[in-house]
This record gives structure tokens, C-alpha cells and sequence, in this order.
């Protein structure tokens, strides 16, 4: 067989590891065969390729040294910044619980769902940077660096194209090679410079016509932080061709501008050339979710299943919001559909639990949380499906086993900030007054997003006679959810007691 | 500003107008019987000096009088039958009543004086051919201070100086006669024989000595006097003189008294508050009294209690509203909270946000326009509304019933049918159900207390269950690679153990971190307090790799760690070299 036609057939059933040895071979024998060397540079690209839309975790320095920042106080409803605004629709913080950044949690992990924007240097720096939460210092780091480091392990003797010898403007004239070479620069060696020189030769040399060079100048331009430059390519690209990518890059563009009313623009502006175009809409829904407008949310993610059906993400979120909605009924429907479609894991099986228990199927209730337990691998996913059961287990009033849960919580996950809050709650009510305090105040440390363990700390230090500390925690409880009458309520008697003689 | 409303029409505002004036010292009238009602105001000035009589003619001061005294009350009347129809303004002022036609000074009224008690004027006699020692003197005007004789004002002044100053003090006034004067506490005018709008009227006034005078307009005598058990301070009048005629006095101990023509006996009919009257109104046959305990009560005039309303803060003036041309009556109350509500009957109908606490009111016609409502602010400002023709007070209760959250509909989610069959299938298989919960529970509870059981003996929490030695600990990592901080703060939980000589270690892959101190020795730990250690940790490898580092606490002689507490470390930056 000829070997380019097996490499081609290995290349499509992605099997991308025998493809590139099989081009290895052909380039030895004859080193300016051209086609092998295509396929060989689109082989290495697509092992490590990342869909650039998708993936876009904000590093440290973008969050803390953001230049784009025009007010520091955004109007409300208009900033994916800071914490949700009041005229949310959807239930409040008492009852969906929020991500350290004060949205609402989502029902499908993404990059940017979990951690939010701290507000201080010191925040960011300290706020529990383990592997599962800490953020790369800089986008240009972290994820890229391990992508970039990669191609050079898996190729002992050099790397395959050598960047720096490389004449930018022979290749620039030549379409179909720079395709490839592009995309081998830029996703495979991570040498972003180097991509948008020859991304720059190319949209010169097809005389400023290809979309597709401009969509590349435009990442090259994303990932060195110019926005505004990629902004400009995108709307060019998009003013010749209209394409989904375009639009997508657009939108991202703008969310990280922190501009997400226009993002929504783009993407409607783009639902009207493609309807029903799935990747558009859960846009959408994504920023609507992270505007705290989780109606509105929902709703495109209804759209999303109308064109596709199967789309994990939309079930997911859907699912999080009927739960959240005292239709646990609801949400548990959704999740079987998750699992029928061969979602199998502990997350799914925690979630199908909990569910089960808040509609009342309690015979399912347990065997749910077993499976979970038994298909857990990560420790701080144990923890949590730990934490749930004990929730389970204060349903049904076993106080005993419900203190027993948390502690294995704990054990396995030591920043479960939740857990350490209901234990100081057990704690308070067995009066050790002194175990509690300490459990509240390791949880707020942990968790500042959290609004429980300030309340619940104000209250003891109510209880006690401390006066002082339990004003400033109920203020800080009002401040990190501002419509929470306890709190309030505690802080009217305390400024009462305090203008007391 | 005001907010808008849609039942009054802002007509002039003038917050600084500095005009320091009551409810009592607030009158509009046609004083120039040119149809043109002017406002006009007794100025308080600062309270000491500076006291004006001024006239508004619309928004404009038309003129401006000095009045010695404080002015207590502002009345116009017509005290005779020429045309044009002007009527004149009684000021009243100390125990004197001013009265001014055509804005000029025409007469002055002065109360009858009255009888001095004889021992105090045998007194002043003595004194003036200095025949009584001063401080004698002193110590009888006292004595009878103390068992409640009413004395001269000369006298009470002696009593309120030192004693070094009495002697100039006697020098200065024995000579002047003796003279026991009341002052006038509150104003009004009744219709003498007529009940025409331009009809004389005489002036009917409370004094301190707790009696009510009528004066005759024309030739200024006494007609009627009424001793009353207090002080009144509020008074009401509706009826002809010479008819019959009905006065109102509220009084300084909280009764309200019904005068008669005719009857003497006035503890008849009277009403008892609980509190003390601030401000008391007559509409029709109802009697609107305002009290100091923030509520609004209303009587009929037979003194049976109608109503009582509760008010949101405390009211600092009241004012009637009788507005013909809409035959709408209501009563007007202004309260410190910057706010004035209008009450017809019982019913709050419209609530006036004020940017200042109003002091003074007057509901009539001003300039050319029916209903105005005249205030004056307690910051000095004039403030004048007129109500709008097209304004509706509906008759009903802006605060009773139900709140109006209440009829909104909660957004709550309707049970769907799912939830209808799941509890179909929940009553049909109940039993069923049931066990498998009950077997499941039994199995979860062994796999917690096993789970439990393993951790407690790895010691893999980072809570301590041993009582003898309550610790938490708590571990965070800083900084971004590849050199960490490592800090690890512990807290011994209980109240009143201390804990000693315990170390703390840590367990990581050696090929991937290096600490800088790899043994730490925990001091005494005082109960309570929180520890924190730190040590500095270096990355060896800048591959991206990380992983989870073990802090241990250890006690020496025990094969196990107390407490452990697992840290998963981020992911290191590799040096960046420049």
C-alpha cells in the first residue's frame, strides 16, 4: 500500500501516533516531499489541538492588571464582574449557592465557573490554590506552557520544524501549506509571535480576502491580550464571510472586554445567518447564566435541545436550575436522560441522589450515593459526595451519622469550607462552644464567598455576649449576600442593643 | 424636592423664606377686599427678638410689622359694617391683643388685669417704704409659691435672683404699681350675630389663667368670661354669639372641654386623653385631637371616641381641610418625619413627602386659587401647594387590609404532573420503599462508621477526635512557583487544655518539592489562639506536574500522626528567565 495513503487513513481514524511515524518514514526518504509533510504537521497539530473557542481560563495578571477596565463600578446587569445583581431572576443565594466569584453555581463545569474574580492580589494568592482551583498566573502560562513542553518530550531529536529557520514569506505565498504550518506554530509550539508574523505574510499575500487568515491573525491577536486588534480582524472577517467562528471569537472577545451585552449581540447577529446553531446559543445561555439571569439561561438552553438533543451541557444546566427550583421531580428526569445517554460517573450518580431524596424516591436515595462513592476517584469529588449524604443523613435526623458524613468530608477534601460550616452548626447545638467558633472561622477563611459561616459565627458571638465580632460577621454576611434577613435582622437588634445606655 | 403627585401642584417653594412660625400664626385672608387673598404670618423671629408681622401678597412680601412681644396667635375679623369689606388682624402678643386695619396699627387691647393676692401686695407695699426685710420678703413670696398661690410676674422674678442682686431689684421696680397680667395662649374668632362670611365676629381667647375670654369687636369690652379647671391651648369655636355657639378647649392636662352659651358647668362634658393634646381640629361634628403619644384620636362632639390612629411618627402640627367647591373634608397632619398625611375620616388618603419638618399650616384661599395649602418648615422654608381640581381622594384605607405584597402572586412552581405520579407510585409501593431505604441505610451507616473508623485510625482528618488532644489545622499554600509559602495554622479547640511538645512534619514526593524546614516544633498551644507555621517550599521541576503534599502532627511516642491535613499543591510556574 502506499504508505502517504495509509498515513491519510491512519490520519482520519485519528490515529494520529502511527500517522506521523508512517510520515516520518516517507520525509526520510525523501525530505521535500510535501504532501507527507503536511500531513505530518497536521497529525502533530490535532494530538494536542484544543478548540481555541472553548477553552479560556483568565490567568492572575489579566485579572489583576487588567488594562481594559474602564470603571471599576460596572452598572449593574452589564458586567460578567463582581458579584450577580440584585434583579436576578431564578432563586436567591439562600437557596442556589454560589462559586467564589458570587454567581450562581453552574450545573456544568467550564473553565471560569468555579473560581471568581478576587478582588485583592493578596486574594488571588492565597484563596486555596490547589491543582483543582488555582488559576495559571497568566493565560499565556499555565495550560500552554504544558501543551508547549509536550511537543518536546514526545520528540527526542528536536523538534520537527525548526521556527527559527524558518522563511515566513516562501511559506505565506503558498495557501494550503501555511494552513497547516499555522496551525503547527500556533497550537503545537505555542509560539504565538511567530504564528501572527506568518498569520500577518498570509493575509497580505491573499491581498486581505481570506476570512480564515484574519480569524488566525485575530487569535494570535487574543492570546497576546491586543482585544481590541482581534476585535478589529473578527469584524473584517466577518464583514467578507459570514462564519460561526468568527462570531465565536467575536463573542469571546467581548466577554473577556467584559462587555457580555455586546457578546449576546454578536451571537443573536449570528443566529440570524445560522439558526439553531447550537455553539451560538449556549453562548448565550452561558452568559445569561453567568449575568445571574438563569430564565433567560434556561431558555436558550431549551433551544439548544431543540436542534440537538444530546447536548450534555444544556441537560445539565437545565437540570441544576428545576433542582433549584423545588422541582427535584424535574431535574431528576433530565439527569436519567444524562445517564441513558451513557454519562456514567459520580458526579452524575450524587447529583441522581440528591434528586432522588428531595422528590421523595427514597429507595433509590442511597444506592445512588453508593455508586457515586464506589465510581469516585478524586478526593475532593468523595468529599463532596461525603457532604451530600450527610445532608441526607440531617434529613432524616440522624445527627450522629450526619457529623460523621461531614468529618469524612473533611478528611477527604481538608477545604470543604461547607462541611466545616454544618460541623460548627452541629457543633453549636451540642454547646461545644469553642470547637464551633473554630469551624465557623476556618470555613469563612476558606470560603469567603460563603454568607453561612459569617451568619452562624455572628449568631454564636450573639449568644456568648460578643457583641463586636458578631456586628462586623453579620456584616459581613450582609455584604456577601445583601438580601439575607437573618443577618439583617441580627444587625437591627444589634445596632439596637448598641445605642442602648 | 417634593415628589410628584398627582393631587397637588407644587406653587411655590422658597426653603430659605427664614421664617420661624406655627400653625396659630398662619392666616390667609382677603385683607384688602380686592379678592386677592393674602397670607399672612407672625414671625417669631429668633424666638427672642426680631418678631414681624409680614403679608404675603402671592408670593411677594407685601409689608412687614415689628411686634414687641411673641406672637401666640393671628386671627382676621371683621370688626364693622363699612365697605369696603376689610377686615382686621388681631395679633396676639403677651396679654395684649394688637389689632391693625389696612396694615396700619389701629388699636391695642390689653387683658384686665388681675386681683393680686393680698398678702403679696401687702408686701410690695411694705416694701416700697422699705418696712420688710428683703430676705424676708423673699422666704413668704416663697412659702406661698410653695402652697400654690399665684403670684405677680414681679415677684416670681425676685424669687428666680440671687441674693446679692435683690435689693437693686426692689429698688428698681417698688415704686411702679403692682400689676398681676395673663398672658394670651391661644386665638379664634366667633360670628356675633349673622353667619354671613363678612359678618362681625368677636375674638375669643384662652388665657394662662385658665379662663376663656369674648371680646366685643366694636367697643373691645368683655362680653363673656368662662374659667375653665386647666390652661387651655387649643381652641374651637363654631356658632353665633348671640345664638348659641359652641367652643372647644383643649387643655394642658389632657381634657377637652365643650363651652355652651350660657352654661357655667364645663366638667359636664369633657373628654380625658391619655396624653397630651398637640393639635386639635373641628370638622363638622367631629372633634380631631392629635396627642404627644403619636396617635390621632376623633371624638363627636358628645365626646364619645370614634377612632384612634396610630401614627408612624410624632405630629407637629394639624391643620382642617374644608374644601367646598369638592364639599371635601379632611384633616391635614404634618410629623417629624418629614412627612404630611391627609385623613379623611379614618382613612389615610395621600401622604405629602416633605424635604423638611413642616411647623405650621394653613389649608384655604390664597391669591385667587380655593385650595392651598400653606407650610412653613421648621428650617424657615414657605412651602405652598395647591390641591388640583382633578384630585380624587379615594375613600379608602391606604393602610388597612391586607399589605399589598400580599396579593402578589409568589412565583412558585406548579407541582408538575411527574410529581403527581411519583407519589402515586410512592403510595402504591410504600412498603416496598421503605425497606429498601431502611436496608440501604443500614449498609451506609456500616460503610460511614467503617470509613470512619479507617480514617480515625490513619488519623486522616484534620480535625483532632482525641479529647486529650482537641487540635484543628488548617494548611494553605501562597504564591505562584516555583518557590511556595507554605503555611500551617493550628488551633487547639478546647476551652481549657492547653497541648504541648508536638512536631510537625511533612510527607511529599522528594522529587518534586524540596522544604526548607522539614521538622517543626510546636510551642505550648494556649487554648483557643490560633498558630500559624511557616516554611518555604521549592519546586524541583518545571514540567507542570504537582502534587499533594502531607502535613503530619505528630506526638512524640505515638506510632500515628494526631492529625493530618492534606494539601493538593498548584501547579508551578517555571522560572522565567529575561
Amino acid at each position: 500500500m502506499d504508505p502517504l495513503f495509509m498515513a491519510y487513513s491512519y490520519f482520519r481514524r485519528r490515529k494520529y501516533k502511527e500517522a506521523v511515524d508512517v510520515c516520518t518514514q516517507i520525509l526520510e526518504r525523501n525530505p521535500y516531499d510535501q504532501a507527507a509533510w503536511h500531513l505530518k504537521t497536521r497529525a502533530l497539530t490535532n494530538q494536542v489541538y484544543v478548540d481555541e473557542v472553548e477553552v479560556d481560563e483568565e490567568g492572575l495578571a489579566e485579572i489583576l492588571m487588567d488594562d481594559n477596565v474602564i470603571a471599576n463600578v460596572s452598572r449593574p446587569g452589564t458586567s460578567l464582574r463582581g458579584p450577580a445583581v440584585k434583579e436576578t431572576s431564578g432563586p436567591t443565594q439562600g437557596v442556589r449557592p454560589t462559586s467564589q466569584g458570587g454567581r450562581p453555581l453552574s450545573g456544568y463545569v467550564r473553565p471560569g465557573t468555579q473560581s471568581g474574580r478576587p478582588g485583592t492580589m493578596e486574594q488571588a494568592i492565597r484563596t486555596p490554590r490547589t491543582a483543582h482551583t488555582a488559576r495559571p498566573v497568566t493565560s499565556a502560562s499555565g495550560r500552554f506552557v504544558r501543551l508547549g513542553t509536550a511537543s518536546m518530550l514526545s520528540t527526542p531529536d528536536g523538534p520537527f520544524i525548526n521556527i527559527a529557520r524558518i522563511n515566513f514569506s516562501k511559506y505565506a505565498s503558498r495557501p494550503t501549506l501555511a494552513k497547516g504550518l499555522f496551525e503547527y506554530i500556533f497550537h503545537h509550539e505555542n509560539d504565538v509571535r511567530n504564528a501572527l508574523e506568518l498569520a500577518a505574510l498570509a493575509t497580505e499575500a491573499c491581498q486581505y480576502s481570506d476570512w480564515w487568515w484574519k480569524v488566525a491573525l485575530a487569535k494570535c491577536y487574543f492570546r497576546l491580550g491586543m482585544y481590541r486588534d482581534a476585535e478589529k480582524q473578527l469584524r473584517s472577517a466577518l464583514k467578507s464571510d459570514e462564519v460561526i467562528d468568527a462570531y465565536l471569537h467575536l463573542a469571546k472577545v467581548y466577554c473577556r472586554l467584559d462587555q457580555p451585552l455586546a457578546a449576546i449581540e454578536v451571537y443573536t447577529q449570528g443566529l440570524k445567518q445560522f439558526p439553531g446553531e447550537t455553539t451560538l446559543l449556549t453562548g448565550i445561555a452561558r452568559i445569561y447564566e453567568g449575568l445571574g439571569k438563569m430564565e433567560e439561561g434556561v431558555k436558550y438552553y431549551k433551544d439548544v435541545l431543540k436542534s440537538d438533543n444530546m447536548n450534555v451541557e444544556a441537560i445539565a444546566c437545565i437540570a441544576t436550575n428545576h433542582f433549584y427550583t423545588d422541582q427535584p421531580e424535574m431535574a431528576l428526569k433530565f439527569y436519567r436522560r444524562l445517564l441513558q445517554m451513557g454519562v456514567y460517573n459520580a458526579e452524575l450518580f450524587n447529583n441522581l441522589g440528591l434528586c432522588c431524596f428531595y422528590a421523595q424516591q427514597y429507595d433509590m436515595t442511597l444506592t445512588c450515593f453508593m455508586r457515586a462513592l464506589s465510581l469516585a476517584e478524586d478526593d475532593v469529588v468523595i468529599g463532596d459526595v461525603w457532604f451530600n449524604i450527610g445532608h441526607v443523613a440531617l434529613g432524616i435526623c440522624d445527627i450522629k451519622l450526619a457529623y460523621q458524613c461531614f468529618r469524612l468530608a473533611l478528611s477527604h477534601n481538608n477545604d470543604h469550607a461547607e462541611a466545616y460550616n454544618n460541623l460548627g452548626v452541629l457543633e453549636m447545638k451540642k454547646n461545644h462552644v469553642e470547637a464551633a467558633r473554630s469551624f465557623f472561622q476556618a470555613s469563612f477563611v476558606m470560603a469567603p464567598h460563603l454568607y453561612e459561616p459569617h451568619y452562624n459565627f455572628a449568631i454564636l458571638a450573639d449568644q456568648l455576649g460578643d457583641f463586636q465580632s458578631s456586628y462586623l460577621s453579620a456584616k459581613r454576611a450582609v455584604e456577601t449576600f445583601p438580601d439575607h434577613v437573618d443577618s439583617k435582622e441580627l444587625l437591627k437588634q444589634l445596632k439596637e442593643h448598641f445605642s442602648l445606655l | 424636592m417634593t415628589e410628584n403627585s398627582d393631587k397637588w401642584l407644587d406653587a411655590y417653594h422658597d426653603p430659605v423664606a427664614s421664617l420661624y412660625t406655627f400653625t396659630q400664626c398662619l392666616t390667609l385672608s382677603d385683607i384688602q377686599a380686592d379678592g386677592d387673598w393674602k397670607l399672612i404670618v407672625a414671625d417669631l423671629g429668633t424666638g427672642t427678638y426680631d418678631m414681624k408681622l409680614k403679608v404675603y401678597k402671592n408670593t411677594t412680601l407685601l409689608s412687614e410689622h415689628t411686634i414687641i412681644d411673641l406672637p401666640t396667635g393671628v386671627v382676621t375679623f371683621y370688626m364693622d359694617t363699612l365697605t369696603p369689606r376689610t377686615p382686621a388682624i388681631a395679633v396676639a402678643s403677651g396679654p395684649y391683643i394688637y389689632v391693625y386695619k389696612n396694615l396700619r396699627p389701629y388699636f391695642k387691647f390689653t387683658l384686665p388685669p388681675l386681683d393680686i393676692h393680698p398678702v403679696e401686695e401687702d408686701l410690695w407695699n411694705q416694701a416700697k417704704t422699705d418696712q420688710v426685710n428683703i430676705l424676708n420678703m423673699r422666704d413668704t413670696l416663697e412659702a406661698m409659691r410653695q402652697e400654690g398661690a399665684s403670684l405677680t410676674v414681679r415677684s416670681i422674678k425676685l424669687l428666680q435672683m440671687e441674693t446679692n442682686n435683690l435689693q437693686n431689684f426692689v429698688n428698681l421696680h417698688k415704686n411702679t404699681p403692682l400689676k398681676k397680667q395673663t398672658v394670651i395662649t391661644c386665638l379664634s374668632t366667633m360670628k356675633k350675630s349673622v353667619p354671613d362670611d363678612d359678618a362681625i365676629s368677636c375674638l375669643v381667647l384662652g388665657t394662662e389663667n385658665k379662663s376663656i375670654y369674648i371680646l366685643d369687636p366694636e367697643a373691645f369690652t368683655v362680653l363673656a368670661t368662662v374659667n375653665l379647671p386647666n390652661v387651655p391651648v387649643f381652641i374651637s369655636v363654631n356658632g353665633l354669639f348671640d345664638v348659641d355657639y359652641r367652643i372647644v378647649v383643649s387643655c394642658r392636662n389632657g381634657c377637652i372641654y365643650t363651652l355652651k352659651r350660657g352654661s357655667t358647668d364645663v366638667t359636664r362634658n369633657m373628654i380625658e386623653l391619655n396624653s397630651q393634646p398637640v393639635g386639635m381640629e373641628r370638622v363638622n361634628k367631629n372633634i380631631y385631637v392629635g396627642c404627644m403619644d403619636e396617635t390621632l384620636h376623633c371624638f363627636t362632639s358628645k365626646g364619645k371616641k370614634l377612632w384612634t390612629v396610630r401614627l408612624p411618627a410624632s405630629i407637629t402640627a394639624m391643620e382642617a381641610i374644608d374644601y367646598k367647591p369638592k364639599s371635601f373634608t379632611a384633616v391635614i397632619v404634618a410629623l417629624s418625619n418629614q412627612e404630611v398625611h391627609i385623613y379623611k375620616e379614618k382613612y389615610l388618603v395621600d401622604v405629602l413627602k416633605m424635604d423638611d419638618v413642616v411647623t405650621g399650616m394653613r389649608f384655604g384661599r390664597f391669591g385667587r386659587e380655593d385650595g392651598t395649602l400653606v407650610m412653613s418648615t421648621k428650617r424657615g422654608g414657605l412651602f405652598v401647594k395647591i390641591l388640583k381640581r382633578t384630585a380624587k381622594f379615594e375613600e379608602k384605607d391606604k393602610l388597612a387590609g391586607p399589605p399589598a405584597a400580599q396579593n402578589t402572586k409568589l412565583n412558585l412552581p406548579k407541582k408538575t404532573k411527574l410529581f403527581v405520579d411519583q407519589t402515586q407510585r410512592e403510595r402504591e409501593q410504600c412498603v416496598a420503599m421503605h425497606r429498601t431505604f431502611q436496608r440501604d441505610l443500614a449498609q451506609l451507616r456500616l460503610k460511614v462508621l467503617r470509613e470512619y473508623v479507617k480514617a480515625l485510625d490513619s488519623s486522616m482528618n484534620p480535625i483532632s477526635s482525641d479529647p486529650m488532644e482537641p487540635l484543628k489545622l488548617s494548611a494553605h499554600v501562597q504564591g505562584i512557583g516555583p518557590t511556595f509559602k507554605f503555611s500551617v495554622k493550628l488551633q487547639n479547640t478546647s476551652l481549657t487544655q492547653s497541648s504541648s511538645n508536638l512536631l510537625i512534619t511533612f510527607d511529599y514526593d522528594e522529587h518534586l518539592y524540596d522544604f526548607r524546614k522539614k521538622l517543626i516544633q510546636v510551642p505550648i498551644l494556649v487554648p483557643g489562639l490560633t498558630y500559624s507555621f511557616d516554611t518555604f517550599i521549592d519546586c524541583k521541576t518545571d514540567k507542570g506536574l504537582s502534587d499533594n503534599v502531607k502535613v503530619y502532627v505528630l506526638k512524640p511516642g505515638k506510632s500515628i500522626p494526631l492529625i493530618t491535613g492534606v494539601v493538593s499543591m498548584p501547579v508551578s510556574e517555571s522560572i522565567v528567565l529575561v
